[in-house]
């Protein structure tokens, strides 16, 4: 039998000379879950954007049911039933479910929006994915609208499902709700391929697993035959050691006290709703919780990018709550923030952000010591690995990865005495984020209070010294780090008292 | 009663003078629906009258001058569309270089066509209306209200105003779910120039008669703050044209009565502002890709 989809040799160069896949083969067959596995950069996304028609190959074929296809845009691949389900979810946030739905199955075929109404029910209850149709998307659970998503896919009648990173926004309840689904879905005929880096999610989900690294397909295993070790040894070409918790040397005083903070979103929503914690110097403090519990809205509200309702901040004992940043700086707050366009000036280049926010240790009377503030650059870029043509480059000009390295390494590289550490190893490949976790934990055995906010579960569970678990804007939880595992902490995390 | 009637005459003339500002609202409202702000509503505004008036003044007939207003302004906002949708030009910049050039290129016609530069001679031509109460109202007032009514259900009722809002919303999502963002976008900025342009044609032929170099005074800034007062809705909108409306014709009406005649004229853009700004709804959101190209 011939396999459902055959991709093969793909290259695909992007325009600005980056090679993503150099030649790589994929093969899916009917009625599968196929993981494809991969680091960050391993060219994953790009040969399923290049199946959905998003992106087109350099060179390679294409065979869907053995024929040879080329698609110029997703509604062609959509068209021969194939769907995506992308990591940012491709539905319009400020329309109902239901218009959503209605808009993506009539630019395909004539239909009204009564008929898609009662369609998305019927399937909706077959299948077990409740939607709320008249629910705005915004409003809904990330794992709600992913569930939109495979519903639109369905409706579109799709035989070919991608998933890119399905749980990366997920409470660990919603993953495996999304698990069970892909199962009946597959018994039902619908074949999966399901991206990610998260080793467990193979093990969970697939039965077979093609390891990509560097742009090339460096191996397909049945996934119920092979271990976590041997595909992490494949995925990064040699075995890597995890940071260990370990634990602090010795804590002393506490540097940060947050009490009681109030916080809302900028549609004045409030999403911190009276939260209490310290940190003290040389331990880590790990928050936990599904993204948009407040976790952003805290780390905006210590750094004095975000002025609190009510409640207070102490940072050494001097009270911050709504001062400016400049205030939590000069007490020695390190902040690396969520977004990196908030961390670094995109536009300016990477000596230029190398002294963001540290101008006066490079200045000389009123000019910029040009000298040392390319030394500073040059120290980081050598330590952290950052990749880039010239000194004198824009920031922008980096790949999301260097630019997380930049970021993080400027920060970690400082003195202070408290680091607030918002999603430090987001897009970065395993082996740099091991190298970011090895410095938080340096920089706290030498005394530093920090505050890690991660949706990266196993980051948090890995690092911290104490776990602090938020749930719609309250701590709902604390857990000393020895005691705190993926269930009890995934329980409190989808509002389990 | 004097007093009674004058403010009945007021009310009913108000209608007219809201007229132009209505048109442009609602096309700007359609523009920044699909994501694109255009701030040349301004220039358009003061083309489309020069052309209305020009084609009625040479033709004898208003209805053409109308037909004509509409056309350049649709022939404006699609040069518009080229730069701000196709080309991806910054759609502020964009916008500006439509006001500026438009008032350039009137000033240079008024020279062209009459040898004068301050204003038009009178056009004859004359508009339909018909009479009600203590006034009388322009059949193009009533139509105009009528377009209000026509874009609300177009925005919000039929699937080509879900997907053009869905470009303003998110378009790369829009993109996605099989939606020609571009066309979308420019087909919305065609439509907006083209009711701005029927605006400019009313400003000209029934509210003035002529042209005179500048007429649109701002007017297409007003329509901008009523955009956002309206919460990017066409029937909230006729409410912020209509305090407009009000204030001009209360203004006209009662200079004649008090000398402050040029503080008078402020009155409408003062009114509308602070309308705009005090009674302006936080709660309501433009739409998110708003100004961003696609």
């Amino acid at each position: 039998m011939a396999p459902l989809v055959f991709m093969k040799e793909i290259r695909k160069v992007y325009p600005e000379g980056t090679v993503a896949l150099r030649g790589a083969s994929f093969e899916l067959l009917e009625g599968e879950v196929h993981a494809l596995l991969g680091e960050n950069g391993a060219g994953k996304t790009t040969l399923m954007k290049i199946l959905y028609g998003e992106l087109r190959p350099t060179s390679g074929e294409i065979y869907f049911r053995g024929e040879r296809v080329s698609f110029r845009s997703p509604q062609e691949a959509m068209r021969r039933g194939i769907a995506m389900v992308h990591q940012s979810f491709a539905l319009v946030p400020t329309f109902t479910v239901l218009e959503n739905l209605y808009l993506a199955i009539s630019s395909v075929r004539k239909v009204s929006q009564g008929e898609v109404r009662s369609r998305a029910a019927e399937l909706g209850k077959e299948l077990g994915i409740e939607v709320p149709l008249n629910a705005r998307v915004e409003q809904l659970p990330a794992g709600m609208r992913q569930r939109a998503e495979i519903l639109k896919a369905l409706l579109l009648e799709a035989k070919v499902i991608i998933l890119d990173e399905p749980t990366s926004l997920l409470t660990p309840f919603e993953a495996e709700a999304l698990i069970a689904l892909i199962r009946r879905l597959r018994a039902k005929g619908v074949s999966f391929v399901y991206v990610t880096h998260k080793l467990r999610e193979v093990k969970e989900v697939a039965d077979r697993v093609t390891v990509l690294r560097k742009g090339l397909n460096v191996g397909t295993l049945q996934a119920r035959e092979t271990s976590e070790a041997e595909m992490a040894k494949l995925m990064v070409g040699a075995a890597v050691e995890r940071a260990k918790r370990r634990p602090p040397r010795e804590v002393g005083e506490v540097v940060l006290e947050v009490e009681g903070l109030v916080a809302r979103d900028e549609m004045g929503v409030e999403r911190l709703r009276g939260v209490s914690f310290s940190v003290r110097a040389g331990e880590i403090v790990g928050i936990a919780g599904v993204q948009g519990s407040g976790q952003r809205e805290l780390a905006e509200a210590i750094a004095g990018l975000r002025r609190p309702e009510r409640g207070s901040i102490r940072v050494r004992g001097v009270e911050i709550a709504g001062k400016p940043p400049r205030e939590a700086r000069r007490l020695g707050v390190l902040y690396v923030p969520e977004l990196r366009e908030e961390g670094l000036a995109l536009e300016m280049n990477i000596v230029e952000n190398s002294i963001l926010a540290r101008q006066r240790g490079h200045a000389r009377g009123p000019l910029v010591d040009w000298g040392s503030a390319e030394e500073r650059a040059r120290g980081l870029v050598e330590r952290f690995k950052v990749v880039f043509g010239s000194l004198w480059d824009r920031a922008a000009a980096l790949s999301g990865g260097n630019q997380q390295r930049l970021m993080v390494g400027r920060e970690l590289s400082s003195r202070g005495a408290l680091l607030i550490a918002h999603e430090p190893t987001q897009g970065l490949d395993v082996t740099s984020a091991e190298m970011v976790r090895e410095e938080i934990l340096r920089l706290r055995d030498e005394g530093m209070a920090v505050l890690l906010i991660s949706s990266d579960l196993d980051e948090v569970l890995e690092l911290s010294d104490r776990v602090i678990v938020l749930f719609e804007g309250r701590s709902v939880g604390e857990l000393r780090g020895e005691e705190a595992s993926i269930e009890k902490v995934g329980r409190l995390m989808g509002g389990a008292a | 009663m004097v007093e009674a009637e004058l403010w009945a005459f007021i009310a009913v003339s108000s209608v007219a003078y809201m007229t132009p500002i209505l048109l442009v609202t609602i096309g700007e409202i359609i523009a920044e629906r699909s994501g694109v702000v255009n701030i040349g509503v301004e220039g358009i505004l003061l083309a489309s009258a020069f052309a209305a008036v020009a084609a009625a003044f040479f033709s004898g007939s208003a209805a053409l001058g109308v037909a004509s207003g509409a056309l350049a302004g649709a022939l404006i906002g699609a040069l518009f569309g080229l730069f701000a949708v196709y080309l991806r030009a910054d759609q502020i910049i964009a916008g500006l270089a439509i006001n500026l050039s438009s008032y350039g290129f009137t000033v240079l016609g008024l020279i062209a066509l009459w040898g004068h530069h301050g204003a038009s001679p009178r056009v004859e031509a004359e508009l339909p209306y018909f009479s009600l109460g203590q006034g009388s109202v322009p059949l193009l007032s009533l139509l105009a209200l009528l377009i209000a009514a026509v874009a609300w259900l177009l925005l919000f009722r039929t699937r080509a105003g879900l997907a053009l809002r869905a470009c303003g919303e998110e378009p790369s999502a829009a993109y996605a779910m099989g939606v020609n963002v571009r066309l979308y976008r420019m087909a919305a900025v065609v439509l907006g120039g083209a009711l701005a342009g029927l605006g400019g044609s009313f400003l000209a032929l029934e509210l003035a008669g002529s042209f005179t170099r500048g007429m649109s005074a701002g007017m297409g800034f007003i329509a901008l703050a009523n955009v956002a007062f309206s919460g990017w809705n066409p029937l909230p909108a006729i409410l912020g044209a209509y305090v407009f409306g009000f204030l001009s014709a209360a203004a006209d009406a009662l200079q004649q009565e008090v000398g402050y005649a040029y503080l008078l004229k402020t009155l409408p853009y003062l009114g509308t502002l602070a309308a705009a700004a005090l009674l302006g709804r936080r709660s309501i959101r433009p739409p998110q890709r708003l100004g961003v190209p696609f």
